[in-house]
């Protein structure tokens, strides 16, 4: 039974893949990106990694969707110009086989895990009892401080080289209520997810992701327009986690001497207070990357 | 192990489709969208091949878990560059 | 109780599912936009409250009622606000030709 739900849930991931690969329409190849998104999601749960389910259906389907379709009105679509089918047909070959390859490769890869052994036998002493949330933040935490790095400098290329764009439209009078309801509620699910990151699949990134979305709620609706002042703000809380973790590592560093490892007892603690930060923070960067910022003249910053 | 088997085929299938369309694509758009297939795909991969009976290795889920929310930030900038690119053309 | 509760889950999850498909069956089939988004939003909020109810009924745990209701009321609420925008949209378009 199980059996046959996975082999229909594979065929529908490769089938939407296949039919948002293969059209030339760019909404429909979009929406037939975020159904894929949602169907992998689902078979990641299938895998056993809940949190990854998570972390694909709100930010991998969700706002990269949105990401493509903002994009998708500003680009102007390359002249269709269609390869030869030579070509067509040699990189086809070049793809089965790689697919092929990597299939037999992963298939046959000698399975001698390691790390299940060591993270069960460490997960006392992390200060939560989610493995994944362990990882994260205690045992490879120097990673999470390096990824929001790179989250922050990928912030930083979009405010120096994206075009300002005109504001969009109003989007008419349900949205109103729908903010009224979907905001507030996002604020909710958003500290609930941080919450529970201790104990059961969730944690700081899927929680930025849905506050990012309640967010891109009030941008598009029109309630919140970013002004220079807001722009700012926003700026400074999408540093604010970086300083906050890196501020964290340095003084971990100054009390057990080693970096990112917690006084014993307070891992807790100190974890609950990074993912906080990094939440607020991760939310604004994905919230701005979105927006693209509008760049003003240098006289008036 | 057949389920896993079962998604490491789709996995791979999602790895091909996107590598056939990154090369024959010229849609800044749509290229950036099939880099994101390839990235799933990969993330399909990664997590099959992380289960042992019955239970999923939990450092290659932070990793994916890592890569999924550097990937948005890399999807971010390389539109960013495609809409300058864009705009730079027309002038 | 649990044998009538499965089988009332069952049937719920059945008719939520046919409802589903019917909505399908109208996206593919019916002619424009507007009648497509007639079949789409109503049948997807009634199909989609059906399986949560019986997803509950299976479960047979009041708790998970809440998570599927919160569920069933988001879908909802988007769906709505969703199908109003692409009518307004569409609408607007047709005005500009």
């Amino acid at each position: 039974m199980s059996l046959a739900f996975d082999i229909l849930l594979a065929f529908g991931v490769v089938f939407t893949a296949a039919a948002a690969l293969g059209t030339h329409d760019r909404v429909a190849s979009i929406a037939g990106f975020v159904v894929t998104g949602l169907l992998v999601a689902l078979s990641l749960v299938r895998l056993g990694a809940p949190d990854v389910a998570l972390a694909e259906a709100a930010i991998g389907a969700g706002l990269t969707g949105a990401l493509l379709l903002r994009s998708a009105w500003r680009l102007k679509p390359a002249e269709s110009r269609v390869s030869p089918a030579i070509d067509r047909i040699i990189v086809a070959l070049i793809a089965v086989c790689l697919s092929g390859a990597l299939a037999w490769a992963v298939y046959t890869a000698p399975g001698a895990a390691l790390y299940p052994a060591l993270v069960s036998e460490r997960l006392a002493e992390s200060g939560v009892t989610n493995p994944v949330t362990a990882v994260l933040l205690n045992f490879r935490a120097w990673d999470t401080l390096l990824e929001i790095a790179v989250l922050f400098v990928a912030l930083i290329l979009v405010r120096i080289v994206a075009p300002a764009h005109p504001q969009p439209v109003v989007l008419g009078e349900l949205m109103l209520p729908f903010a009224r309801i979907v905001v507030p509620m996002c604020a909710f699910l958003a500290g609930h997810l941080l919450w529970q990151g201790a104990s059961v699949p969730g944690g700081a990134f899927q929680a930025g992701a849905i506050l990012a979305g309640g967010l891109l709620v009030l941008m598009l609706g029109g309630f919140a327009v970013l002004t220079p002042r807001l722009l700012s703000w926003g700026m400074m809380v999408a540093l604010l986690g970086l300083a906050v973790f890196a501020v964290a590592a340095l003084s971990t560093e100054a009390l057990t001497g080693t970096l990112l490892l917690y006084p014993d007892g307070a891992a807790k603690i100190w974890i609950l207070m990074i993912e906080a930060v990094l939440t607020l923070s991760i939310a604004a960067m994905l919230c701005l990357l979105f927006c693209g910022m509008p760049r003003r003249p240098l006289n008036d910053v | 192990m057949t389920s896993e088997l079962i998604y490491i085929c789709a996995g791979s299938g999602l790895v091909g489709l996107a590598f056939y369309r990154l090369a024959t694509c010229r849609d800044m758009l749509l290229r950036v969208l099939s880099l994101n297939v390839l990235a799933v795909g990969i993330a399909i991969l990664f997590l099959a091949s992380a289960r042992n009976a019955g239970m999923t290795d939990a450092v290659p889920q932070a990793f994916i878990l890592t890569g999924i929310v550097v990937l948005v930030a890399v999807t971010a900038a390389l539109l960013a560059l495609a809409e300058q690119i864009d705009s730079q053309r027309d002038e | 109780m649990t044998t009538v509760l499965q089988v009332v889950g069952l049937t719920l999850t059945t008719f939520g599912v046919s409802f589903l498909l019917i909505a399908a069956l109208g996206v593919w089939r019916l002619p424009d936009v507007l009648s497509r988004l007639h079949a789409l939003t109503k049948a997807d909020s009634a199909g989609l409250a059906l399986i949560a109810l019986g997803a509950a009924c299976l479960k047979g745990r009041p708790d998970s009622l809440l998570v599927l209701g919160l569920c069933v009321v988001l879908v909802a609420l988007s769906g709505v606000t969703i199908g109003h925008l692409i009518a307004r949209a569409h609408l607007s378009e047709g005005d500009l030709e």
